[in-house]
This record gives structure tokens, C-alpha cells and sequence, in this order.
């Protein structure tokens, strides 16, 4: 598309406070339950999964007040002061969020083998992104110049992020090259839709940087109008690809979760896939876990089906990896592991003298249940991961 | 009704008692444990109980399955407050039932009885929310202070006694004379889940194949080095000793029972030391000491246990600290046991509970009478090569779950068990 096309919706007072509150209604595919009371009931369901990434905010601020993180946007994204989570909750959300830079940081950095190699291209597509800040700490670490950084998620949660944002110096002011625009994904409705958002570079508004794209993902493999890529803002097909799932697939029924990732496997040569999420239901811990959940309306239909680290590696594979034969791997560790192997003695020593952790089969047991696990196809723009999997 | 039963009767209901009453309370309560030395000697029968960490509702539970104050002889070893919901009411009530029934109730000092701790951990938010202000907490830190770090358990019989009438109804199929028994896991419905033979001299008992919490068959392991299987075996000895209890565990600096009463235990729980150890303390298959993964105290191995216990002529230790998944975890060749009482930890962790009775020695089988650190204390038993010497009390387990949830009456708002999501 071309930048002038792009309408600055930021500009116009009532673009910024439109909602999509459109939630799953907008699924036009299988498996759609009809009827008012239905509704209500998934949408009750949508807003408690939605509530997930309050909670993931919530844990995320906590982490980074006592010092196991440094984030200086965590605060940005959560309301009121900061609360305080249990030692192994911090120390959770340290060693996933640090087993996620590890593996992003090696996606994404390039060691150049002379001086006119240029730092390739690379797209990350972060699913259920929430309120998530690593593009924002990327920025500021300078790591953003050849990347592009794509986000989905519900519409309300993407108005959220937008107004939150716009209304920050530091989110949005912090690179003087990029500019903020906000635009209009779906052409089909003349609805007041929430509009996609982002940065792009201010002197070619078409080179887009960074992109909030709202919708359900759920709807995605069955919505005819965005079969093509392009339907997306600033979405590539010709570069190496990371896709992130922090805790979003684990919420979709199994095949949905499926078809979603299939969905940019057929579109995407060049891919990757990260995923964080829950495993191990069947133990009594486990089991607990499900019906803990299940009290606060919050279910993992996938969880139930891959189980240990092996299921989701089988997953990856199933997923992305049969459609090439030119290299690849799936790997999986649990957070226990990444937390035993992954960090430097230095660094564990530091973060145990932030609070102390007395509950040590409680943090053991914890981790055991919560694995990151990642895969790709292809070689060229995979080569760090090749070699951090031969470090192991 | 003295105010003391009344506030007994509104503790049970969980309901907070007035902070000028807390006030009171605690203050009683430090006069009696003033008078208590460092190491407490308690007259079996007694019932041996784990960490509660504020589960109220499955403190509750813990007294129908072991029976009531004063008809129960009871030591709690610990970690009273923090993580759960109610440790204000757990703590409060304990402390009520110690004032009231002295001699009935003995408490030591956990790890969670810190200040340091609680303000990570809950209590102290807890005590800020229902009082509005931190005295309440204050003046409970100020017990925490006082309380005993260890306990011996005196004449516990070689023999269980006899279940009473309403736990006949399901006999095990092992059937077994009492007086052969040395450890029996009994259920909460009374029916007995596994009985362990005393092993006879030389004859090496064989571990049993079943797990005692048959009736969760997925919670037979536990955490990864932790080993927890849950089983035990019978000592292959028959003379007895006393058991000590103590919430973590033994302390390179503590090589007798009489060096932990020349400690000066009335502070805060320092951040190393030998006071400190005895807290933090955890026994793992190492040998010798290592260090601990909790940043305070330090890892023992079996040879540290069994030195311990024979020159101190003790035939056991009891103590708390580590989640059991099966409520209880004998190590060392039975001369140590982990006790947990807190079922479903957290609200999360899906474990069942124990307590550990001890039965009175009624049949002139008595334990051996404790001697403390005396040299010549061994009446010419000779110690064998394996230093695994004095047998151990008969032991009755009693395995719980948590208390049902329609009884839990939790907070107005469901439980917030904290995952990542």
C-alpha cells in the first residue's frame, strides 16, 4: 500500500477512543454456537481470557519493581500501584521472559563477516500480545532497525494499547524517526472498526516498523477477506519470520490453535515459532492447575492435548516443519530447566538475593509445569538457533 | 465462658479476635514461653504436625482427623503463618489453645515465624488488611521471638497403640499384630492404608511396593531430588530412642542437643548461624553438608543424620519445611522424617497431608530414655557399622486432604492462585 493512503486516525479525537467490540462474533467459520445466552456466556469467557493479560502486566511490573527485570515500560501498562507477586512468580517471569530475549536476541542479532554486510531484515509476529512491552524494550535497546514487529490481539486490547501508547513521550516519542499511524485493516464494513496501529518510518510512512493488528484470531483461518497476507499492515512473506505465542494458543480449542499457526506456515516460508505455555496436567499439580483455572473461567483446551515436552515438539513439527526438508529442529525445555541451565551462576545468585526463595519444591514443581518450547524450518536466518542448539 | 474460651470459640469460626485482645494473648503467651527452654521435652503420646502456612479450614481438618485439643497431645513444628489465606486465625488459635492447655500444646519456631519472612510471604499484609494497622503483627512477631526451636519426644512405645473402635472397620489384609507394627498409614476414613513390619535383627525389611497414597495413585513422586516416594520401611533394630523435632533440620554447628539449649533464641531468626540452620536446614542424598538452594541454612546427608541421632542417642528426627507430596517422607533408613500437614498446598500444589502419631509406651517397652550428649550413654550397646542403631517408635501416619471446598469458605472473592498466564 502507499503512505498516503494511510489515514492518521490519532489525529481525529474520535478515531482514538473507538472500540472493535466486535469480539468472536466476527468468526464466520465452523463450530459457532448461536443464541443470545451463548453469546454472552463467550463473551463473559473472551473478557476472563482477556483478563489474563492483566495478570501477566501485573506480574511482569512486579518482576521488574523488585529487580528481577529491567523494563521501564512494564509500569506504563498497568493501573494503580505496583503488586506484589510470590518470589516464585517473579522468579518465573524472569527466567521465561529471559529464555524469550535469549532466544529472540540470537533471531536477531548478526555478526557481520565484513563491512558492507548489512544486517538482514526480520519479522517477529507476536500473538496475544496483550500489553506486552518487547518491542518497546527492542527499541530502546536499538535492536529495532532491521526488524519488524507485528502484534494481534482482541480490538479492545488493541484500542488499549494504542491509547496508552500515544498518550506516552517514551512509548511513542522514543525514536525520532518513526511516526505513529493508525489506519483502517478492514475495508468491508464502514463500522466504526478499532483501527490497525503503529510506527512507521517518518520519512517513508509505508516502510511500517511496527504493527498492532486488531482481531480475533480465532477468526482468521475462516475470514475469506484476509486470506491474502497483504490484508495485514506491513506483514512480509520474503523474510525470516518469528512467530510468539506467550500463553495465547494454549486458550483456542486445539484445532483452532492449528489452523491459526498453519494459517502463516502457508504464507510464510521462512518461519519460526516460539511458544510458552502450560504442560504436565495430568499430576496432581497439574490437575489442580486445570481446576484452579477453571474457577476463573479460564480453560487450555491445548494443554490437555501435549502434554510433555516431547508432544510439543511433535506439535512443532507437525506444524511447520513437513512442508521443507532444508533444515529446521523443534526443541523444548521446561522453565525449571531454563532457569538450572540457562542462567549464569552470577546472574541466579543476584536474582536469589533480590527476596529469597524459601519454597524450593513449590518453585521445582511450578516450573516443571511450564515449558518454552521452539522450532523452525529453513537455514538462512536460522543459523544462531542451529548453533544454541548445539551449545546444549 | 473465660474470655480466653470465647475467644477460642470465635478463632474456630475464623473469625479475627479483637486486636486489645491479641494484645493480651501474646503477652500471656510470651510469659509462658519465657519459662520453656530452647529444646522443649515433650511425654508421648503426642501427635506430630507439619507446616500449616495459614490453611485454616485444613487446620480445622487436621484436629477432626488427630482429634481435639486437650483429648490430643499436640507439637506443631512450625511455619504456622504465611501463603495461605487465614494465618492470622491460624496462628491466633494456636496460640489460644497453648495459653489455655499448656501442657497439651507445644509450638516451635518455623522459618515463617520471622519478620523478615512474613512481610514477603503474607502474614503481614494479612495482619495490615484485617486490623488496618501493623500491631497486631508486631506484637505476634514478638511470640515468634520466644518460641521453643525444638522439641524431644520422650517415651513413645516401641508399639502402636490400639486404633479405637471406629478405624476396626476396614481391616488391612496385612494382618499383623499391633505389637509388630512399626509404621502404619492410616486414611481419613480409618481404613489403613499400609502397615510396615518391625524388621527382625539381620533380616533386611523389603521397601513396599505401594505407595502409601494409594488413593491418589498419580501422586506417587514427588519434586526431582527430593526422592519422595513416600515409603517406609521397618528398623532393623529393636532398641528405641527419643525423637527429636525441629522445624528444617541439624547445623554443622550443632553437634549436640544440649548445644541447641545454650543458644540465646530470643531474636529474629538470623541469616546464618546455628539458630538459623536448625530452620532452614533440609536433609538430600549428598554426603556430608552442601549447600542450600533456599540461600539460608544448609543441605545434611544420611551419615550427618545417623551420627546425630547416635550420639545423642535419639532413634529419629521429625521435622517439617519441605513439601511432601504423600504428607510424609521417611529418609536415612528411618532416622529422619519429613511431616507435612498444609494439604493442597497453596491452594496449588495438589498434595495430601500427615500427622504423626506417637504412641505412649503402656507396655514397659518404653523408648530409651533420653540422655543427651552423655558419653557413656549407650548401656553397652555396641554401634554398628551403619550407625543405624536405635529403632524407631512404632508410627502411625494419619494421611489427609485438604478440607472440602464447600467448607472452605473461602474469601468473599474465589482464591487467586497465582499461575502464569
Amino acid at each position: 500500500m502507499s503512505a498516503p493512503q494511510i489515514p492518521n486516525l490519532l489525529l481525529s479525537p474520535a478515531g482514538g477512543r473507538s472500540r472493535g467490540g466486535r469480539g468472536p462474533g466476527r468468526g464466520r467459520g465452523r463450530g459457532r454456537i448461536s443464541g443470545r445466552a451463548n453469546a454472552a456466556a463467550i463473551q463473559s469467557k473472551d473478557l476472563d481470557i482477556q483478563s489474563t493479560d492483566t495478570d501477566a502486566a501485573v506480574s511482569r511490573l512486579s518482576a521488574v519493581s523488585l529487580g528481577y527485570l529491567d523494563d521501564p515500560f512494564a509500569s506504563l501498562f498497568v493501573n494503580g500501584p505496583s503488586t506484589r507477586r510470590q518470589p516464585i512468580i517473579n522468579r518465573g517471569t524472569y527466567a521465561r521472559t529471559t529464555a524469550l530475549d535469549i532466544l529472540i536476541n540470537a533471531f536477531l542479532s548478526h555478526e557481520p563477516l565484513s563491512t558492507d554486510d548489512i544486517t538482514p531484515t526480520r519479522q517477529i509476529i507476536s500473538l496475544g500480545a496483550g500489553t506486552d512491552t518487547r518491542y518497546f524494550r527492542l527499541r530502546a535497546k536499538n535492536m529495532h532497525h532491521n526488524l519488524i514487529y507485528h502484534e494481534f490481539d482482541f480490538p479492545s486490547v488493541c484500542a488499549t494499547k494504542r491509547q496508552i501508547t500515544s498518550g506516552s513521550r517514551s512509548l511513542s516519542m522514543q525514536d525520532d524517526s518513526m511516526e505513529l499511524f493508525a489506519w483502517q485493516e478492514n475495508k468491508t464494513t464502514e463500522e466504526d472498526q478499532e483501527p490497525a496501529w503503529g510506527f512507521a518510518r517518518r520519512e517513508d510512512s509505508s516502510d511500517i516498523r511496527y504493527c498492532c493488528h486488531p482481531l480475533d484470531l480465532r477468526s482468521l483461518p475462516y475470514t475469506p477477506p484476509m486470506s491474502l497476507l497483504d490484508y495485514f499492515t506491513g506483514v512480509r512473506s520474503d523474510i525470516p519470520t518469528l512467530i510468539i505465542s506467550e500463553c495465547c494458543l494454549c486458550y483456542l480449542e486445539v484445532e483452532n490453535a492449528q489452523e491459526v499457526v498453519e494459517w502463516f506456515a502457508d504464507r510464510i516460508e521462512s518461519l519460526g515459532i516460539i511458544l510458552y505455555e502450560p504442560i504436565g496436567v495430568d499430576d496432581p499439580f497439574g490437575q489442580m492447575m486445570v481446576s484452579n483455572l477453571a474457577a476463573r473461567n479460564i480453560t487450555m483446551p491445548t494443554v490437555k492435548v501435549y502434554k510433555t515436552l516431547d508432544d510439543q515438539k511433535r506439535r512443532l513439527s507437525d506444524l511447520i516443519i513437513h512442508t521443507t526438508d532444508d533444515g529446521g529442529a523443534q526443541e523444548a525445555e521446561t522453565v525449571g530447566n531454563i532457569w538450572e541451565k540457562w542462567i549464569s551462576p552470577q546472574e541466579k545468585e543476584r536474582v536469589d538475593n533480590l527476596e529469597g526463595l524459601d519454597e524450593v519444591e513449590e518453585w521445582q514443581m511450578l516450573a516443571r509445569h511450564y515449558a518454552v518450547v521452539w522450532g523452525w524450518r529453513g537455514k538462512s536466518g536460522w543459523e544462531n538457533w542451529e548453533a544454541l542448539k548445539e551449545n546444549q | 465462658m473465660s474470655d480466653l474460651d470465647r475467644a477460642i470459640a470465635q478463632l474456630r469460626a475464623c473469625r479475627p479476635i479483637p486486636e486489645a485482645q491479641v494484645r493480651e494473648l501474646c503477652h500471656k503467651a510470651r510469659e509462658l514461653l519465657i519459662e520453656e527452654g530452647n529444646v522443649v521435652t515433650v511425654k508421648a503420646p503426642v501427635t506430630i504436625c507439619g507446616d500449616i502456612h495459614g490453611q485454616f479450614h485444613d487446620l480445622m481438618e487436621l484436629f477432626r482427623v488427630g482429634g481435639d485439643v486437650p483429648d490430643t497431645n499436640y507439637l506443631f513444628m512450625g511455619d504456622f503463618v504465611d501463603r495461605g489465606f487465614y494465618s492470622l486465625e491460624s496462628f491466633l488459635l494456636l496460640l489460644c489453645l497453648k495459653v489455655r492447655y499448656p501442657d497439651r500444646m507445644t509450638l516451635i519456631r518455623g522459618n515463617h515465624e520471622s519478620r523478615q519472612i512474613t512481610t514477603v510471604y503474607g502474614f503481614y499484609d494479612e495482619c495490615l488488611r484485617k486490623y488496618g494497622s501493623a500491631n497486631v503483627w508486631r506484637y505476634c512477631c514478638e511470640v515468634f521471638d520466644y518460641l521453643a526451636l525444638g522439641a524431644i519426644v520422650l517415651g513413645a512405645s516401641t508399639a502402636l497403640e490400639p486404633r479405637s473402635a471406629p478405624y476396626d472397620r476396614r481391616r488391612s489384609t496385612q494382618e499383623l499384630d499391633d505389637s509388630e507394627v512399626e509404621i502404619e498409614v492410616v486414611e481419613r476414613d480409618g481404613s489403613i492404608n499400609n502397615r510396615y513390619p518391625r524388621a527382625k535383627p539381620g533380616v533386611v525389611a523389603t521397601p513396599p511396593q505401594e505407595s502409601p497414597a494409594k488413593s491418589s495413585p498419580t501422586a506417587k513422586t514427588g519434586p526431582p531430588g527430593s526422592a519422595a516416594s513416600g515409603w517406609s520401611r521397618g528398623t532393623p533394630t529393636s532398641t528405641s530412642g527419643a525423637v527429636l523435632c525441629v522445624h528444617g533440620g541439624l547445623s554443622p554447628l550443632i553437634d549436640g542437643i544440649d548445644k541447641i539449649r545454650l543458644l540465646d533464641r530470643k531474636q529474629e531468626v538470623p541469616h546464618e548461624g546455628a539458630m538459623c540452620d536448625l530452620l532452614w536446614s533440609d536433609p538430600d542424598e549428598i554426603d556430608g553438608w552442601g549447600l542450600s538452594p533456599r540461600g539460608a541454612g544448609f543441605l545434611f546427608g544420611a551419615n550427618i543424620v545417623k551420627v546425630f541421632n547416635h550420639s545423642n542417642n535419639l532413634s529419629m528426627i521429625a521435622r517439617a519445611h519441605q513439601l511432601v507430596m504423600e504428607g510424609f517422607k521417611e529418609m536415612f533408613e528411618n532416622n529422619i522424617v519429613t511431616v507435612w500437614s498444609a494439604p493442597n498446598y497453596c491452594y496449588r500444589c495438589g498434595n495430601v497431608a500427615a500427622i504423626l502419631e506417637l504412641a505412649e509406651d503402656g507396655l514397659g517397652e518404653s523408648a530409651h530414655p533420653r540422655t543427651n550428649g552423655d558419653i557413656n550413654r549407650s548401656n553397652g550397646i555396641v554401634l554398628r557399622e551403619d550407625k543405624t542403631l536405635l529403632a524407631g517408635p512404632a508410627r502411625r501416619y494419619r494421611v489427609f486432604q485438604a478440607a472440602p471446598q464447600d467448607s472452605r469458605g473461602m474469601p468473599a472473592k474465589k482464591p487467586m492462585v497465582e499461575y502464569f498466564l
